[in-house]
């Protein structure tokens, strides 16, 4: 086989990894710091790309500029999420949480269809669409390079906010035991609500990034979630940096096992992979 | 007591004559088609275009080889109105079939349309078959649909094989032009339309006893969220021509990812799907520059066929896009329907379907005759053409006798 189509094939699996992965960080966070599966994440990022696609059919900016205003909007949206959804059920079942984020889901999906419509919308006009970096047969779209660059970034920056800053040893207190970071004077709620901000915007910057080289739709959200669910599984839930490695491996299994074992095969191989290794670790690699 | 028998049959006689004038008033037809879920957009469109044909049945509208668009009506019903109920699949066969059971057990439609996927006309028309009610297909486009001996079944669409046939005839008249045609990849997605799609472009290939070779046959997932692995399958083969069986969103995706790892070929041809739609052209501009496809209508059809610039305009003021060959297949279906109501003088499906059967509709909406169907229930008066998107528009190059436009080979100079 040639090598430059091998390559290649790393190339592009490594560049769509570093995008799931940072979905799947703003998903393993809530989840490791409030024990909720979030299932309007998908949702989250619809909103994200959506809200960029309109900053730039509308006022005409570009989706690389319009990206600090789409996280912050996402912040927010994950703050009013917690809220008006999450609070009210906080300390019932962890069931209700759950069915309160489908419920969620649906609402937030219909509404942009009532409002937005149906139709697909690709950005093809951005200052990056079209351009690629070419070496020795060897092709690297620029938007997906930026975009892959950008959710490394990101996913680090968080990593390091939560491993170094006052608020990430309270998060991660919070996490261990809630009651005792209650007693020792840490306002849950507030951790709680800056949690899912954090989570939101996550998934708003991979929203505001893939919408460079991704088609918007109302349901597209859906296409991600599920891989990201089985990468935070896999990573182990609550883990950043499960979460990062977990996404590069589902991108390289992708395309790697698609393109030997056959394309239409290629998410029966993650789920393989899945199954493997939460029979053989239930925590996922990293959990603990 | 005479007279009381007297008026009460006379009352009988009443109530008969006028629940017959108010069955003659109005004419239901069911469609079902995706109005939510991941192809809300096509069922918005064939929404619709079955609205404006519905308003221009009722109405008066004096179009040129369009029969019932002057005449107001049904005109074996005493000018009846068509209306037209909206059910919706959500994409899913499940949901197609449940809502074709709702249809039936409501009983006030006499006919059904649908559906947009061939995987969800093929259960759908199957609870139609076992009520005995007649089942119009408008778009759906896999050959099988018609090849299950069904006799309540009946398509409008050209089918997988014909577009197959009319692709290879193109690639013959191209290769005779001294252009490298013979090496080819067929990429579907993994469904009913994609693998129908699929089966009838090998069985085309093996026809052509070694002129052509199958150099990648690439199948994927629906929805998929990325498709590098099928691009790079599609560029380590190298072929001459790509043929695609995909729908809007994957096409989006294919023809990014071409771009993006610099894929090059003399012709990228698509089965009736994703490349259809008009948003394909104008969103994706250069990026789809010279792609091809199957095509019975174009907004570039208006130049041989002035008359259908009054469809096309109540189209795009609905919709705000030119019509479309999956759209001017449903209009057309539509007066299917109707010519087969006005010539059985009844809407009892028997009768509509023994008028289907005897179906001869010369309508000047789509390339070819117009409507007849064989005993599989096929149009066989339907044919097709081929597009290429040229500057963001639709444009017929291919046959000469349909042609406006001169084609651009390769696609990628």
């Amino acid at each position: 086989m040639d090598v430059t189509i091998f390559l290649q094939l790393v190339i592009s699996g490594l560049l769509i990894g570093f995008v799931f992965s940072l979905i799947a960080v703003g998903l393993t966070l809530i989840w490791g710091v409030m024990d909720i599966l979030n299932f309007a994440h998908g949702d989250f990022l619809m909103l994200a790309m959506f809200s960029a696609f309109l900053m730039f059919a509308n006022l005409g900016v570009d989706p690389v500029f319009s990206l600090p205003v789409i996280v912050g909007l996402l912040f927010f949206v994950g703050l009013l999420t917690f809220r008006l959804v999450i609070k009210p059920v906080l300390g019932y079942h962890a069931l209700i949480a759950l069915l309160a984020t489908f419920g969620l889901s649906i609402f937030i999906r219909n509404v942009v269809l009532f409002f937005l419509g149906p139709d697909f919308r690709v950005i093809n006009q951005s200052v990056l669409a079209g351009k690629r970096i070419s070496f020795l047969g060897l092709h690297l779209s620029l938007p997906q390079l930026v975009s892959a660059i950008g959710c490394v970034l990101i996913t680090y920056v968080v990593y390091l906010f939560i491993s170094k800053s006052k608020f990430g040893r309270a998060l991660r207190a919070t996490a261990l035991d809630k009651d005792t970071a209650l007693l020792m004077g840490i306002n849950t709620n507030r951790v709680f609500a800056l949690t899912f901000g954090l989570g939101a915007a996550c998934v708003g910057a991979a929203g505001g990034f893939l919408v460079n080289f991704y088609y918007v739709f109302p349901e597209v959200g859906l296409n991600f979630a599920i891989l990201s669910f089985v990468i935070v599984a896999l990573g182990g839930f609550g883990n950043i940096g499960g979460a990062f490695l977990a996404g590069i491996l589902v991108g390289l299994v992708e395309n790697i096992g698609g393109f030997f074992v056959g394309p239409e095969f290629k998410y029966t191989l993650v789920f393989i992979l899945y199954l493997i290794v939460i029979s053989l670790r239930p925590k996922g690699l990293f959990g603990w | 007591m005479k007279k009381s028998i007297i008026l009460a049959l006379f009352l009988i006689l009443l109530l008969g004559i006028s629940s017959a004038v108010s069955a003659a008033e109005e004419v239901e037809v069911a469609l079902l088609y995706p109005l939510s879920g991941p192809l809300t957009e096509a069922g918005k469109r064939m929404k619709s275009v079955y609205e404006v044909a519905a308003e221009v049945i009722n109405g008066s509208y004096d179009i040129q080889g369009v029969p019932y668009a002057k005449s107001e009506g049904i005109p074996g019903l005493n000018g009846a109105k068509i209306t037209v109920k909206f059910y919706d699949t959500q994409g899913s066969p499940e949901v197609g079939k449940a809502e074709t059971e709702r249809i039936l057990q409501e009983g006030t439609a006499k006919l059904i349309i649908g559906a947009y996927q061939s995987a969800v006309s093929k259960p759908t028309s199957f609870v139609a078959e076992r009520h005995k009610f007649p089942f119009l297909c408008a778009v759906s486009s896999s050959a099988a649909l018609t090849e299950r001996g069904l006799k309540y079944f009946f398509r409008v669409a050209p089918t997988d094989f014909h577009d197959s046939r009319m692709f290879f005839n193109f690639l013959d008249d191209m290769r005779k032009q001294g252009k490298k045609v013979e090496n080819v990849a067929i990429v579907y997605e993994k469904t009913e339309f994609g693998v129908h799609a699929m089966k009838e472009v090998k069985k085309r290939v093996d026809e052509s006893k070694g002129i052509y070779q199958v150099v990648a046959d690439v199948p994927y997932a629906f929805k998929s969220t990325d498709v590098n692995a099928e691009v790079l399958k599609i560029k380590a083969a190298k072929p001459d021509v790509i043929i695609h069986a995909t729908l809007f969103s994957e096409m989006t995706l294919f023809a990014k990812t071409y771009e993006n790892l610099g894929v090059k070929s003399n012709a990228n041809l698509s089965f009736c799907g994703g490349y259809q739609n008009p948003k394909f052209a104008s969103q994706l501009k250069d990026t789809v520059e010279g792609y091809m496809g199957s095509c019975t209508f174009a907004e570039d059809f208006i130049r041989k066929k002035a008359q259908l610039k009054t469809i096309n305009e109540m189209y795009k003021a609905k919709t705000g896009m030119n019509l479309d060959g999956i759209a001017m297949e449903g209009f057309t279906t539509l007066f299917v329907a109707v010519d087969a109501f006005s010539r059985a003088k009844a809407t009892d499906p028997e009768s509509v379907t023994q008028a289907l059967r005897t179906t001869e509709l010369v309508i000047a909406t789509l390339p070819g005759k117009g409507v007849k169907f064989d005993e599989n229930g096929q149009n066989i008066w339907i044919d097709s053409t081929m597009s290429q998107i040229q500057k963001g528009e639709y444009k017929v190059v291919w046959p000469s006798d349909w042609a406006t436009t001169a084609m651009v080979w390769p696609m990628r100079p």
